[in-house]
């Protein structure tokens, strides 16, 4: 047994001994806590922590395997996240205890704070006292047992699992109900009650999910065949895009959902051009050879950064939007062309990571498949707040991808159409968010970059919150970025135009005199090297690709990623569809096209007259539309439309 | 984005060391916010006088702007008992009896580059850009004694990092009002505008201002504090945990959603309320405190005397 005296130590040191002593199998005393944050954190040995007095924020957060005893209080997110292993708070615990959790025993003896139980999958979260409002707020699976009373709203949008109440159900929260409890049931409380040696006659009122809310009443009709130009290009006012989802909406009465990029016309980077005549790029030879290209992202703060062979990256797309095959394809694709891949929602396969040299592990409001083991895996954690197709709004996996396989790694229940959350339960400002990012630097030993994804919003103020809550890099995503199913209207007509993004973020910087302190991947519907080169002169420290690369390895552009039945197995759970897909014959086509990009990016850089990507800046660009002009403030030049366009140049 | 704080000690008396255990419990939870600090001291009431503490900057133009208000004090009959400048601002202690929301109005028109942060027969809002250690080595907070006291350390998102947009907020026209407010009032155009069709003027575009003129509104029209809070549940929307302070009275009020966090500790001496158990156990370190967490949509006041 060790004592650590948290008056003497910082909570980073004492998660540091934690670990030491844990890995030989010693258990741990904690004084003076002083209800400090992430004591324990990250830990995955089976040993004993009591903490002697209170705890603060994720306590017991993201472990598996160990036991926590805290004589008093706890703050939020108690346990956030935890696998197995268990933890007994004498006091009371504050809001979110037990989020996330996957399998954890969490007994509270005093009362619980509001929302407690929030995306949680599996195991039990016991409550001596009373809970707060919204008690199963959004779980997915497991229990929740509460002696005393239940707080408003119980069960609010609860996917699975079971509630029992031992006092008053104060109010039923939205597609909640009450259930019926067989006996075994109880039997299992009453010995789970007894282990943690609580004294409890009383009977229990069983709450669970109503199902009205699981699925979409009116499944929507599939498309008809529109080509994609047809569905983006200028054409009459009632076109047949229009008339089409007006057909649509008159039989399933809501919104319609679908998948790919958006199809409006908006200011993007092919409204602006190179300053310079760059005729000469065909004279150059081997430009790869002759350019700098090599970047490292997400250092700064000590971790060991991303190490890319050139300026790019894949843009974050999920196992469950996408195949497992495709995930793996790509995966082979990054490490052949020596850049980093992203998880995405959804979790991280064994297939993705054996493929991938770099891989980024993402974590979502749902925390689907989020889980300390592979963050340790991981080469960087990044933390969703949104996307550029859909900024605000959370994933949606229609029921046809939600198969046996999927729900397990995510931990929600099989067969629903899963609308994933829009928010963290953690996460409700800039000064949560400091202590999230906190927690995951903590459970990683500050080893792993940390980046944050936006969706183009309002980046003017969300960047300075990104670089004032310590992330490493941001993620930003314009409006032309794609997505696996999303409204239509919100992928048409929500979010911020890619160009617009990159400006609005770098003013916020320059604002804060922060312009180079924190790096900026840009993505959102990018489709070459020359985007990439126009991005990186505009501002942008490296780009990622998402839909380019879906389309490199065989994509058909036909929409419909969102059903699940995707006739080349990319955008589907079903293995009949996806056994047509190779995913060694499509990792050579999706590197070919990055070695492509590569070659642009070189050659482009060569032809304005440097041979480092970093010397690429603002004065090598000019705008072709009035638009593009305000956005960008770069010169306005109509002259040069007629230019030759770059993409049959290069 | 930021964490907030409040005491008071119940015995009436304004000898208890409130600066001090203010900065120690920002200093707590500064993580939650490092662009600015501030602080609401009550101290010794002041009968028949008022303290206005104003922000001037620094340099030729700070001394123009205290000109400026040492003239319009002279024009609404303001006698100036004492005053002086420290840091960037210019502190008065006046002798007044008229109108003072038409005088509070005026003082904030005295100079075009000085803008009032308080005024109060009791009451000393300090706030600045930097840590709770910074501006206390600016102004000494820690040599403050009172009754009570809020502070805030803020993280600034949406409005720039300036020392007028720190909180506490001072409700812009009423005397002794205090606010510090963690959250995001969503409702606040259209409150504001409502309050701006009866005269009311507000200094900022920040939330929090108008949450303190809000409730200073209803107890100027002789609505108790308890009930004013109250009606701010219903009439605000958003997400918020707020403290308010007045000479007699610390309140809060927490919105429907929970969202914002909030902890307190009481015993027969005093109370302490802040964002994070950690800034309480600042107060009293070693100890596990039998705290309580606020519910939903709640509010409570305490007063000195009881």
């Amino acid at each position: 047994m060790v004592q650590i005296d948290l008056a003497e130590v910082t909570v980073r040191q004492a998660n540091e001994l934690i670990r030491k002593y844990g890995a030989q199998g010693e258990d741990i005393d904690i004084v003076n806590p002083d209800a400090r944050h992430h004591i324990g954190v990250g830990l995955t040995d089976a040993i004993t922590v009591r903490v002697h007095g209170s705890a603060g924020y994720f306590c017991a957060g993201l472990t598996d395997a160990a036991r926590f005893e805290v004589k008093n209080n706890v703050g939020w997110g108690l346990g956030d996240n935890m696998y197995s292993g268990s933890v007994v708070v004498g006091g009371n615990a504050s809001a979110i205890a037990g989020v996330a959790i996957r399998g954890a025993e969490i007994v509270i003896r005093g009362n619980m704070g509001s929302r407690a139980g929030q995306v949680m999958k599996a195991g039990t979260l016991l409550c001596g006292g009373n809970a707060n409002f919204m008690a199963g707020y959004l779980m997915y699976g497991g229990r929740i047992i509460i002696l005393g009373d239940s707080g408003e709203r119980v069960g609010e949008d609860m996917a699975g699992g079971e509630i029992y109440v031992g006092g008053e159900v104060q109010s039923l929260g939205s597609d909640a109900k009450m259930g019926d409890s067989e006996g075994a049931e109880i039997d299992d409380i009453r010995a789970f009650l007894e282990r943690y040696e609580i004294s409890y006659k009383g009977g229990f009122q069983k709450i669970v999910n109503e199902g009205k809310k699981l699925h979409y009443k009116t499944s929507e009709q599939q498309m008809r065949s529109i080509p994609f130009v047809a569905f983006s290009g200028k054409s009459d006012y009632w076109n047949p895009k229009i008339q089409e989802d007006i057909h649509i909406k008159s039989q399933i009465g809501r919104y319609r959902v679908r998948g790919y990029g958006g199809a409006r016309e908006l200011p993007h980077l092919s409204d602006i051009t190179f300053a310079r005549d760059i005729s000469n790029l065909n004279d150059i030879s081997d430009p790869v050879s002759k350019v700098e290209m090599h970047t490292l992202i997400g250092g700064k703060h000590g971790a060991t950064p991303l190490d890319l062979s050139m300026p790019v990256m894949i843009a974050p797309m999920s196992y469950g939007a996408l195949s497992r095959s495709t995930k793996q394809a790509i995966g082979m694709a990054s490490s052949l062309a020596g850049i980093a891949e992203n998880t995405g929602e959804g979790g991280m396969s064994d297939a993705q990571r054996d493929a991938a040299k770099q891989l980024i592990f993402q974590c979502l409001g749902g925390r689907l498949g989020w889980n300390i083991h592979d963050m340790k895996r991981a080469n960087g954690l990044e933390i969703y707040i949104s996307q550029g197709a859909k900024p605000g709004f959370g994933g949606q996996l229609m029921a046809k991808k939600v198969t046996k396989e999927l729900a397990e790694i995510r931990g929600i229940p099989q067969g629903i159409d899963l609308r994933s959350p829009s928010r963290h339960p953690d996460i409700l400002g800039g000064d949560d968010l400091l202590i999230k990012v906190e927690e995951l630097r903590e459970a990683t030993g500050y080893k792993l970059p940390i980046s944050v994804k936006l969706g183009a919003g309002r980046i003017r103020d969300d960047i300075k919150i990104a670089y004032k809550d310590g992330f490493d890099f941001v993620e930003l995503d314009g409006m032309q970025g794609s997505t696996g199913a999303g409204g239509a209207e919100v992928m048409e007509y929500v979010g911020i135009p890619t160009i617009s993004a990159i400006m609005d973020a770098l003013d916020g910087l320059a604002e804060i005199d922060a312009a180079d302190d924190i790096q900026i991947i840009l993505m959102g519907g990018l489709r070459d090297g020359v985007d990439a080169v126009k991005s990186l002169c505009l501002g942008a420290n490296a780009v990622a690709f998402g839909n380019a690369t879906i389309v490199a390895g065989g994509c058909i552009s036909c929409m419909q990623c969102h059903v699940g039945q995707c006739v080349t197995g990319i955008a589907t759970q079903d293995p009949e569809h996806e056994k047509r897909y190779r995913p060694e014959i499509e990792a050579h086509n999706i590197h070919r096209f990055l070695e492509s990009v590569r070659w642009q990016i070189a050659a482009l850089t060569q032809a304005l007259g440097y041979d480092d990507v970093k010397s690429l800046n603002r004065d090598d660009l000019v705008a072709l539309t009035p638009e593009a002009a305000v956005i960008t403030r770069l010169p306005y030049r109509p002259d040069l439309r007629e230019r030759q366009p770059l993409v049959e140049a290069v | 984005m930021c964490g907030i704080a409040g005491i008071m000690f119940k015995n009436g008396r304004n000898d208890h060391e409130t600066g001090m255990a203010l900065i120690d419990m920002l200093d707590g939870c500064q993580h939650r916010g490092r662009d600015s600090t501030g602080f609401a001291l009550y101290g010794e009431e002041h009968r028949n006088e008022l303290k206005l503490r104003f922000l001037v900057g620094e340099g030729a133009a700070a001394n123009e702007s205290e000109a400026l208000i040492k003239t319009a004090l002279e024009t609404h009959d303001a006698e100036i008992v004492e005053d002086k400048r420290v840091g960037n601002t210019y502190q008065a202690l006046v002798k007044f009896d008229g109108d003072l929301r038409s005088f509070a109005y005026a003082m904030e028109h005295a100079a075009p580059d000085a803008k009032v942060i308080s005024i109060g027969q009791s009451l000393d809002i300090v706030k600045d850009v930097g840590s709770a250690h910074d501006v206390d080595d600016r102004f000494h907070v820690h040599e403050f004694k009172g009754s009570h006291g809020l502070g805030h350390v803020r993280l600034a998102t949406e409005s720039d990092v300036r020392p007028e947009s720190a909180h506490p907020f001072w409700a812009t026209g009423f005397s002794d009002v205090a606010i510090v407010h963690n959250g995001q009032i969503t409702n606040y155009w259209k409150m504001r505008r409502r309050l701006e069709q009866r005269d009311f003027e507000f200094r900022t575009d920040n939330d929090s201002e108008l949450v303190a003129v809000y409730l200073a509104d209803k107890m100027a029209n002789g609505v108790a504090l308890r009930e004013a809070l109250k009606d701010s549940i219903e009439d605000l929307d958003g997400t918020f945990s707020f403290l308010v302070s007045t000479k007699d009275e610390i309140g809060y009020a927490k919105d429907r959603l929970a969202a914002k966090p909030m902890v307190m500790y009481e015993n027969d001496d005093l109370i302490v309320i802040a964002s994070e158990e950690v800034s309480l156990n600042r107060l009293f370190p070693g100890q596990a405190l039998n705290t309580k967490e606020p519910p939903p949509g709640s509010y409570d006041t305490w007063s000195k005397s009881t």
